[in-house]
């Protein structure tokens, strides 16, 4: 019986066994575990570096508007803005985009504000817009033109492998894994919501992987399984450190109605997109977020949505939470440790940013009275104050507690007031009064509690000013 | 041609059955939305930033903020406060004319507390 296995699987394997070959790329086959494997049933030879037309435009402080070209001629690379004293960081679109799209270039820009580097924008529009299969493949060869890029680089310029970062979306993400496999020590890759078919469940070898830089790290937006749910990204972690904001399944200002949607802030042509893809095209815009407010994107070590959404990840432990996006790598990671998961939520529109804060609050009142309704609080400090976030809604207990975590919109510095205020659902003749007794704050951030203590019951939709505690 | 009546009536059940949704497509609008007057959102806020561009709803302002005192108009250049708080400004007729009677939100409590 064993004749018949054997048989097949040379059969098999001659059927796909074709190869190509580019000069300066090397070959490129379609073997296991490029094709023929379950997650990768089509074999599809990658196109030639001429037929993708790869374009690489570079942005630096010296030119942040308009691109310059460049190649790996090396009289246009000398003739360029390219310094080698300075760190490089490429980004990489995925199916379907364009490198000159407005993303690119203003994740460029913000970059520019706060490091002087060389930003290098992968534009591969002809390789990407064909058949799903078909351009899983081409990102082989735009990976190993960046790889050969590089190695001009480090020849010309004396620069370490340590001064690249390869930040790639969707299929993107894998084609700077692809870099990472060829250049050693690669010193970072960030996959913003790596494309999941052809990818997920696939050996290290085709998909990104921790193994292809020193550091990559991963931010999950888009994670449910493709067939039902049309998840593009991929749920598996691949990275050092992986993110899933929201939960990574849903973000938050995606479940918009079509026409809100498509007429969007920015324009038609980003509200189409969203419209499209709105999860997986979150993955880049909480990276252009994070890069002006790190802090706002902090986080919290967890085994998954669930749990953290319970409160059992909170607050940070001591150097625990990192930062989501730009500033990942400003994280101090146990040495060999990968595929940590963090999760954090952020806002559903510009500027996504959050703090979270744990709340809780004990209620006072005339007990004779049940009472059903909301109640919120508002965090007062010294650096302003958040708008009202509900605590409950629903029976009032004087006497009991409430527990809830809050994502502000703004980090208001060191606590010092809280206003308590509460609404009646029904309309109840006897004017109850309800107030704060107690409120405990804890910021995420560094574990920081503060007490609140209250002494007056307030009419509904009175506001409550509950100071600091005096006595502690 | 039954076949196909037989899958209309069968999406057609389906579309009915379905719970009912939280977010709505005329009432009950989430931040973000398109709407023409406040009534349609959550937050009953439809904010506009200029007089040409579209309304969509907006969160209501925070103590502090910028804001609008209640107008007829439906939509805002500035949110009107959140429960508790008060806008503090002028009003004026042409304010009330032109939807520009904008104030800052304050808590009327804290006033007199700071008063006294």
């Amino acid at each position: 019986m064993h004749w018949v296995w054997i048989l097949g699987l040379v059969l098999l394997g001659s059927a796909s066994g074709a190869e190509v070959c580019y000069e300066n790329l090397g070959c490129f086959s379609d073997d296991i575990p490029w094709a023929g494997t379950v997650e990768r049933p089509i074999a599809q030879l990658p196109w030639s570096p001429e037929k993708i037309g790869a374009r690489f435009l570079l942005y630096t402080r010296q030119n942040p508007n308009n691109h310059q070209e460049i190649s790996t001629n090396k009289d246009i690379l000398l003739a360029s803005n390219y310094q080698g004293n300075r760190k490089t960081r490429y980004i990489i679109h995925g199916y379907i985009d364009k490198g000159d799209e407005n993303w690119l270039i203003d994740m460029c820009k913000l970059m520019l504000q706060v490091e002087d580097i060389n930003c290098i924008c992968v534009d591969w529009k002809k390789g990407g817009r064909t058949l799903y299969t078909q351009s899983a493949n081409n990102i082989r060869v735009v990976g190993a033109q960046i790889a050969y890029m590089i190695q001009l680089f480090m020849e010309n310029y004396k620069q370490r492998p340590d001064a690249f970062h390869v930040i790639g979306h969707s299929l993107g993400a894998h084609c700077a894994g692809e870099v990472g496999r060829r250049i050693p020590n690669l010193g970072r890759i960030t996959g913003l919501d790596p494309a999941e078919p052809y990818f997920q469940g696939c050996p290290a070898l085709v998909r990104l992987d921790p193994g292809d830089a020193k550091f990559v790290d991963v931010i999950h937006t888009d994670s449910l399984p493709i067939i039902p749910y049309v998840g593009m990204g991929m749920s598996q972690a691949v990275g050092h450190l992986d993110f899933y904001p929201n939960g990574g399944e849903h973000m938050p200002g995606c479940d918009k109605n079509i026409i809100s949607q498509i007429v969007d802030i920015d324009g038609i042509w980003e509200g189409t997109r969203d419209f499209v893809a709105c999860n997986h095209l979150r993955s880049y815009k909480y990276y252009s977020d994070s890069i002006l407010n790190p802090e706002g994107f902090t986080g919290y070590p967890c085994s998954d949505g669930g749990v953290f959404e319970s409160g059992r990840c909170f607050p940070c432990g001591d150097g625990a939470c990192p930062f989501m996006g730009h500033h990942a790598d400003k994280f101090r990671r146990p040495s060999g440790a990968e595929k940590m998961k963090f999760y954090l939520n952020t806002g559903n529109a510009k500027p996504f940013g959050r703090y979270r804060y744990k709340v809780v609050v004990t209620i006072t009142g005339d007990r004779a009275l049940v009472l059903t309704g909301a109640m919120s609080v508002a965090i007062y400090g010294t650096d302003g104050n958040t708008r009202q976030y509900q605590v409950h809604k629903g029976i009032l207990r004087p006497g009991n507690t409430y527990e809830v975590y809050v994502d502000t919109e703004n980090d208001v510095g060191e606590l010092t007031m809280m206003k308590f205020i509460w609404n009646n659902s029904v309309i109840n003749p006897m004017f109850p009064k309800l107030g704060a007794k107690r409120i405990e704050v804890q910021r995420g951030k560094d574990r920081r509690a503060f007490s609140f203590c209250g002494s007056e019951t307030v009419r509904e939709e009175v506001l409550q000013s509950v100071p600091l505690c005096t006595v502690v | 041609m039954r076949c196909l009546l037989v899958i209309a009536l069968c999406v057609l059940v389906a579309v009915l059955a379905a719970p009912p949704h939280e977010k709505g497509l005329i009432i009950n609008l989430d931040n973000g939305e398109l709407c023409a007057i406040s009534m349609q959102c959550k937050s009953s806020c439809c904010h506009r930033s200029s007089g040409i561009s579209l309304a969509r709803c907006a969160p209501q302002a925070a103590e502090n903020q910028e804001c609008s005192k209640k107008t007829l108009y439906g939509t805002y250049y500035r949110c009107t406060c959140e429960s508790g708080l008060k806008c503090k400004g002028d009003i004026s007729i042409g304010g009330s004319i032109t939807n520009t009677n904008f104030g800052i939100c304050v808590d009327p409590n804290s006033k007199e507390a700071s008063a006294n």
